[in-house]
């Protein structure tokens, strides 16, 4: 079972989210908000106040976070334990996934600092593979290659509207469903 | 193959650490405090981020070349054991460490609960237990 997908940039910024199977009953609440991810505060002024009122809408059930306070957490987790790991294992990057009773978080770096965190259920075996085919399949080519997409990283302030074209997020939805742990 | 074993108190503070052999680099005991601290809010945030309701706390790391597991006992004090990733059995080492920890820190009364662990006793099984085979 796979549960949601975070991309983040070099800037920690959640750059993408999408999710499947994340509470069934929620999943439609979910939905009629339209992308998560789009409803992010422009300005940064009040932060304080917007978080707070997300914490009171949220669909989500048993979550009192916002989506964009839970992508920085889930930011931090991997950073902290990406750099745990180079520290412990000789200077090594080597982080793989780490698990916990319920879920498994797989984590995959590019050499531009790209990184991809997939959650599934804990007896999925390694997703690192997936990871890199989603990177190499289609974020290269319907990102990278997307002058669009480009335009918007490179001028410093990612738009996770303008980078998760279309086509990226039906491609990577498609390749998702096509995984065979996708289901059971 | 155990690299090493960690242990970690309820509030985030290493009180007992060992390396059993190579493979691992070597820190200074101020990162091993780091790293454990490092670890402990790690392990906390692991339960909230999950993307379903109910989860517990980071229970395995798994890298390139070894893996950490993890063991919080009822009281929260963390037992964190680096293997190798082929290494088996490591629920039953698992069990016998906390066990040697019952006997030899929790039932001395010279040992004041939460801090440092030093005893030779401890020290002594518990390296008596990474010899024998299970």
């Amino acid at each position: 079972m796979i549960y949601n997908m975070y991309i983040f940039d070099r800037h920690c910024q959640c750059i993408y989210y999408h999710d499947w199977h994340r509470g069934h009953t929620a999943k439609t609440a979910f939905d009629t908000h339209g992308d998560p991810l789009a409803s992010h505060p422009s300005g940064g002024g009040g932060g304080g106040s917007t978080t707070t009122t997300t914490t009171m809408t949220d669909p989500r059930q048993g979550m009192n976070m916002s989506l964009e306070e839970e992508g920085k957490l889930v930011y931090g987790v991997v950073y902290s334990l990406r750099n745990l790991v180079k520290k412990l294992g000789k200077n090594q990057d080597g982080f793989i996934a780490y698990r916990t009773s319920h879920y498994k978080l797989h984590y995959y770096e590019t050499l531009t600092g790209l990184k991809f965190v997939i959650n599934s259920d804990p007896n999925v075996e390694s997703l690192q593979q997936a990871l890199r085919q989603i990177y190499t399949q289609i974020y290269v080519e319907l990102v990278v290659k997307n002058p669009l997409a480009c335009a918007s990283v490179t001028s410093g302030q990612v738009n996770p509207e303008t980078m998760g074209a279309e086509g990226f997020r039906n491609g990577v939805d498609r390749f998702v469903r096509s995984l065979t742990m996708f289901d059971t | 193959m155990i690299f090493s074993i960690y242990i970690i108190n309820k509030a985030g503070g290493l009180v007992y650490n060992k390396d059993y052999s190579e493979g691992l680099s070597k820190l200074t005991s101020n990162e091993y405090l780091v790293l454990a601290g490092t670890f402990h809010g790690v392990h906390a945030i692991t339960s909230k981020i999950s993307p379903v309701p109910g989860s517990s706390g980071i229970e395995m790391l798994e890298t390139d070349t070894f893996r950490i597991h993890c063991f919080q006992t009822l009281t929260g004090t963390k037992f964190l054991l680096v293997a190798d990733p082929q290494q088996p059995s490591i629920d039953m080492t698992m069990k016998k460490i906390y066990e040697i920890y019952s006997d030899y820190t929790v039932k001395n009364p010279f040992q004041n609960p939460e801090m440092p662990i030093r005893s030779e006793q401890f020290d002594v099984h518990l390296r008596g237990q990474q010899q024998q085979p299970l």
